[in-house]
């Protein structure tokens, strides 16, 4: 898959916008981290369950990540998905600790496997709204 | 047996069910169904609608309001609701059992209903529904789920429940055993949409996928239905025309985070792995003691993780449990003897709770577990509530 199916893009409010316009600015995956205690979070939420400290900002993230779970998508009630059927949808574990849910580009269903290490690109869908890809990567599994 | 001197366990009980037809296509709208079937259960427990005095509504698509002002209900002195969707209704007989136990409420009404096939499935002559849900879940489907085409809730779940396979090696088959009891359990229901359908293995193995894990024999049913149920105290109970049907234990629980599947510790840990051992607690019975099991089985896989959850089987090895008949009618754990979500129909599981009353009357038929005095009603709600209901037959 090279283009991104077409979709009802979202407008987000709240730390859902703040999100995503973090990532829209930068063109690079952006995650929330507390600025007391460092802990990353996602989604954004006002305190960190770790601290409880309200003081947080947007940080880049490195977009390594590996395959915590996926599915293999057979069928789909939207005509543009079901035309790309079969299709992989991956939760991404990134290496700061949050995850997030990717479409694979160049992962195909015999290939996808817990664990395998992938990197987390962003592509801007407007000011308000990215969606991520979740591409293969060379080298071992860290 | 009301073995936590200061809960409600013992102090009030099932004494009324009601439901409709179990259909694809229904001319009636959610608010007429749910009426029908709230009459059906107040006339069930030999009482008249001003008898009623609290309501507990269904979490979306029909108000408290228009309930009490069509029934003609005079006096609602107490409504609440759980807003946790497929879990609302067993968790409602917590609220239920609670407001009784402390006075506020003496006979509540609990309705639960929609227009699961005809208004939700993307249909020319869909009549979308006046009023949804309230769950920040809905927000995060939104911005976080449904832009990667995953719309609905066999998408969402598969994405934990692939790696419930994966890690644990769980088999099809495992699936397969919970599709084929709650499918064997329907050829005895009259009320059952897959009535006259029976199903084999070799069926269930060669359903195609939805979305992996997820086969179309591992989902539930879109259905147009509803159920209703009345609670009242111990002590009225004695007066009505049914066995009472004691709630022993009830409780709720969910997952941390509770508003989005993925970002939790662990993701294969249900709000019932919190709330089933607090239930099991205030009731004073183990898991052992139960003549039945009534799971909520939106799909197949949730209940193999439920019954982990409830203590039957470690991390990772329902599979061990489901097989051999252990969950068919004959069997040591009865599941879903009416059929479930997955065979008679989805009603939120509210029909879980009037089949397990129906059983610990003695008034199921040919499903009757025999000589039953125990069983559990559980409820998953999207995105990982639990709720559990332990029930007895009769005054405890």
């Amino acid at each position: 898959m090279t283009d991104f199916p077409e979709f009802k893009v979202p407008r987000p409010d709240e730390l859902d916008l703040e999100f995503y316009q973090a990532v829209v600015k930068a063109g690079v995956l952006h995650v929330q981290r507390c600025n007391a205690c460092g802990t990353w979070r996602h989604p954004a939420t006002y305190y960190c369950p770790q601290c409880a400290s309200g003081d947080y900002s947007f940080a880049a993230a490195s977009g390594r990540a590996k395959v915590y779970s996926y599915t293999v998508s057979h069928v789909s009630v939207e005509p543009q998905w079901q035309a790309r059927a079969p299709y992989v949808t991956i939760v991404a574990e990134l290496e700061e600790g949050p995850r997030l849910i990717a479409t694979a580009r160049d992962i195909p269903a015999n290939k996808v496997a817990i664990g395998m290490p992938i990197r987390i690109v962003p592509e801007t869908k407007s000011p308000d709204f990215a969606v991520f890809w979740a591409e293969s990567v060379q080298g071992d599994s860290r | 047996m009301a073995a936590t001197g200061s809960s409600f366990s013992g102090k009030a009980a099932i004494v009324g069910i009601g439901e409709t037809g179990y259909m694809r296509g229904t001319d009636q709208s959610i608010l007429q169904m749910i009426l029908a079937a709230s009459m059906t259960a107040i006339n069930d427990a030999g009482l008249k609608p001003s008898d009623v005095d609290a309501v507990i509504p269904p979490p979306g698509f029909v108000a408290w309001d228009e309930i009490a002002a069509h029934l003609g209900i005079p006096d609602v002195r107490y409504t609440s609701c759980p807003q946790m969707g497929g879990a609302s209704p067993t968790a409602g007989l917590t609220t239920a059992a609670m407001a009784i136990a402390m006075g506020l409420a003496e006979v509540v009404l609990l309705p639960i209903g929609w227009n699961g096939y005809s208004a939700l499935r993307p249909r020319p002559d869909a009549r979308p529904n006046r009023r949804r849900f309230s769950a920040a879940f809905f927000d995060v489907v939104k911005n976080y789920y449904a832009p990667y085409g995953l719309r609905s809730a066999p998408w969402w779940y598969s994405l934990y429940l692939q790696r419930y396979v994966k890690e644990y090696n769980v088999p099809p088959e495992a699936a397969g055993a919970v599709a084929l009891a709650c499918r064997a359990h329907a050829q005895l229901n009259d009320k059952a949409m897959m009535r006259g359908k029976p199903l084999t293995m070799d069926d269930y193995l060669a359903s195609p996928y939805i979305t992996e894990p997820l086969r179309k024999l591992d989902c539930c049913v879109e259905t147009d239905c509803a159920a209703a149920v009345i609670v009242t105290s111990a002590e009225r109970a004695k007066d009505l025309p049914h066995v009472p049907v004691t709630i022993l234990g009830g409780a709720e629980g969910h997952p941390n985070r509770p508003d989005e599947l993925i970002n939790r510790k662990d993701v294969l840990d249900l709000g019932l792995h919190l709330a089933a051992p607090r239930a099991f607690k205030m009731a004073g019975v183990t898991p052992a003691d139960m003549d039945f099991l009534q799971v909520y089985d939106c799909f197949t896989y949730v209940v193999l993780l439920e019954l982990e959850a409830l203590g039957y089987a470690k991390r990772g090895e329902a599979a061990g449990f489901v097989k051999d008949g252990n969950i068919q009618l004959g069997g040591k754990f009865p599941l879903n003897t009416h059929g479930g979500l997955m065979s008679q129909g989805h009603c939120w599981g509210m029909n879980h709770i009037v089949e397990a009353t129906r059983q610990l009357r003695h008034d199921a038929g040919p499903a009757q577990v025999k000589d039953c005095e125990l069983g559990l009603v559980t409820g998953y709600g999207d995105l990982g509530d639990g709720s559990i209901a332990i029930l007895a037959r009769g005054a405890r």
